[in-house]
């Protein structure tokens, strides 16, 4: 027998037991419409494709990582100074956080204004809020890790704010930080929650999101020509994926780069007793709630500030996850208030992070800044982004080819010949 | 003898070179992973060991240092040379003793018996203990491996 032949009975064998070629089937006849509004499409894929570089990187330096009060910001300092490209492993595992989390939040604004979140997709947009907080965890739990001085004061001030919710509040505070004080402790569980806890809910809200969006096929623009959108539209697999694809390389070319040239770099070992250092910040996706409780007074009549700012949040909180049965109007109309509300927070958003940046930090002294460990290391490197960036050039060229090649074939209807 | 038509189609060497691309292009993500994943061996180029510790040893006697994070074994044959070996199996890598009145190591993880020399003479090890070079320098033994100058 060929190897051909045994590469097909293999295929075979492997079909009758898995039902690949079942997924296939329906992946070949799940409509993308193809319209103006196409390209917010892509944003939940390439989210996905980041998630998947943070678990691989995340796996990889947790192979080095120690989290000890004692070992953990030493540890770190060792990935980025004496573990082999440990500095770009690290680069890439923060900046590909950063930029999941940009697309996250671009993923959702397209969502909302398309109202793509109307009957029958409720629970979609449910289990992607649920998906946006795990993400967001990650964001909070992951910036303790390196334990620094940065983000000790950043984790004392997060995990202090359950604490102005009345009755449950200091319960909250307790669970997050192992005690009542940050501690070795709260190390050792911020570590679990980010490698185990947040790992396991979102996947499992992940399961849920992919087989709602399976399930309920693409949704249309509001007022959309149903029949007209069917014939336009394109199959998942392969014509869209091609498409993709090329977005993905773009964005893995896009992270190296920047993952290369601008390393985060690492402070002194964290110390519980000294004050917090001038003009900190949380991360950017954090700012705008961190100036929000910035500028809540002490006292608002008789309530602490802090209690009045932090229900505040959670009642938004809450009024974004029940977005759908609030906005429950039928597919068909506009629903602009919403959308007006969608660019009001957008507005709100940037100008509180804009206004928080008017604060000047200081830079901090005797921090670790990675760089390439020698000529010959940082010569490879450059080799390396060269090939990526031709690769990328490459690749999007030949894909352009399947894709007129794809859609040639999809339009003399040879897909569709193949639909039982 | 000319082929009238080509091998194959322009479809599939279309596929052939993207499928191909992509896969020199993940094999090339992989170099870096691998680097990551094995850091070099970092064994000590040389360990000191100062003479008033070290210099006293009685003929037979054995001290202990640390070479690298394996045990090393520094020991003073009847003929009064210095013999500095790696305490280590040469069978599956346990940690060997040194038995004073049997003068003789021996492995408990598969009984293997290495005479006071760290010659292996029974049970599993392939091959003796590892010896390590031992020169004077001023005030402390140097050990370094055997064969580095």
């Amino acid at each position: 027998m060929n190897i051909k032949g045994a590469a097909r009975e293999t295929w075979t064998w492997l079909d009758d037991r898995l039902g690949v070629q079942a997924v296939m089937d329906f992946l070949k006849h799940k409509p993308i419409p193809r319209n103006r509004h196409t390209p917010w499409m892509y944003t939940g894929s390439l989210v996905l494709v980041f998630f998947g570089i943070q678990v691989l990187t995340g796996i990889m330096l947790a192979f080095y990582y120690r989290p000890t009060l004692e070992e953990a910001n030493k540890s770190v300092g060792e990935i980025m100074t004496k573990v082999p490209l440990g500095w770009i492993i690290r680069s890439v595992h923060s900046w590909s956080a950063t930029i999941m989390i940009a697309i996250v939040f671009i993923h959702l604004l397209g969502i909302w204004v398309l109202k793509s979140y109307r009957k029958p997709r409720e629970m979609t947009w449910m289990s992607g809020v649920l998906l946006l907080v795990f993400t967001l965890g990650f964001g909070f739990t992951g910036y303790l890790l390196p334990w620094d001085a940065l983000s000790l004061a950043a984790t004392k001030v997060g995990t202090d704010i359950p604490r102005s919710i009345p009755l449950i509040g200091a319960w909250g505070t307790r669970f997050l930080r192992g005690g009542e004080d940050i501690s070795g402790d709260t190390l050792s569980r911020f570590f679990s929650f980010h490698v185990c806890v947040l790992p396991l809910c979102l996947l499992a809200a992940l399961a849920l999101h992919v087989y709602l969006i399976q399930k309920l096929g693409m949704s249309l623009p509001v007022g959309a020509d149903e029949e007209a959108e069917t014939r336009r539209a394109i199959p998942f697999w392969p014509n869209f994926v091609y498409r993709e694809a090329i977005v993905w390389l773009v964005f893995i070319g896009a992270l190296i780069t920047l993952a290369v040239f601008l390393p985060p770099t690492l402070g002194k070992a964290a110390d519980l007793m000294a004050p917090a250092p001038e003009g900190i910040k949380p991360e950017w996706y954090f700012l705008f709630l961190f100036q929000t409780l910035k500028i809540f007074p002490a006292k608002i009549l008789f309530i602490t500030g802090d209690t009045v700012a932090v229900l505040l949040i959670l009642l938004a909180a809450a009024l974004f996850f029940f977005l759908p049965l609030i906005d429950n109007k039928p597919a068909g109309r506009k629903g602009k208030i919403i959308t007006a509300c969608a660019f009001l927070l957008v507005i709100f958003a940037v100008v509180m992070s804009v206004w928080s940046l008017q604060t000047p930090s200081k830079p901090e002294a005797d921090k670790i800044v990675a760089a390439p460990q020698n000529i010959k290391e940082s010569t490879a490197i450059f080799i390396f982004l060269g090939w990526i960036w031709l690769s990328v050039a490459v690749l999007t060229y030949l894909l352009r080819l399947k894709i007129k090649e794809t859609d040639r074939l999809l339009d003399v209807g040879y897909f569709s010949s193949e639909r039982r | 003898m000319r082929l009238k038509h080509s091998l194959f189609t322009r479809r599939q060497f279309l596929n052939g070179l993207l499928g191909g691309w992509l896969g020199g292009l993940a094999g090339l993500f992989l170099y870096p992973v691998l680097k990551f994943i094995f850091p070099p061996e970092r064994e000590p180029e040389q360990v000191l060991l100062p003479l008033a510790d070290y210099g006293s040893l009685e003929a037979g006697a054995i001290k202990n240092f640390a070479w690298g994070s394996k045990p090393g074994m520094l020991k003073k044959t009847a003929g009064g040379e210095l013999l500095a070996l790696v305490g280590v199996c040469t069978h599956l890598d346990c940690n060997v003793a040194y038995l004073p009145d049997k003068k003789k190591f021996f492995c408990a993880c598969h009984e293997g018996w290495y005479d006071e020399n760290g010659i292996n003479i029974g049970g599993p090890p392939p091959k003796p203990l590892r010896r390590l070079a031992v020169t004077t320098e001023g005030e402390n033994l140097v050990i370094r491996p055997e064969g580095a100058a």
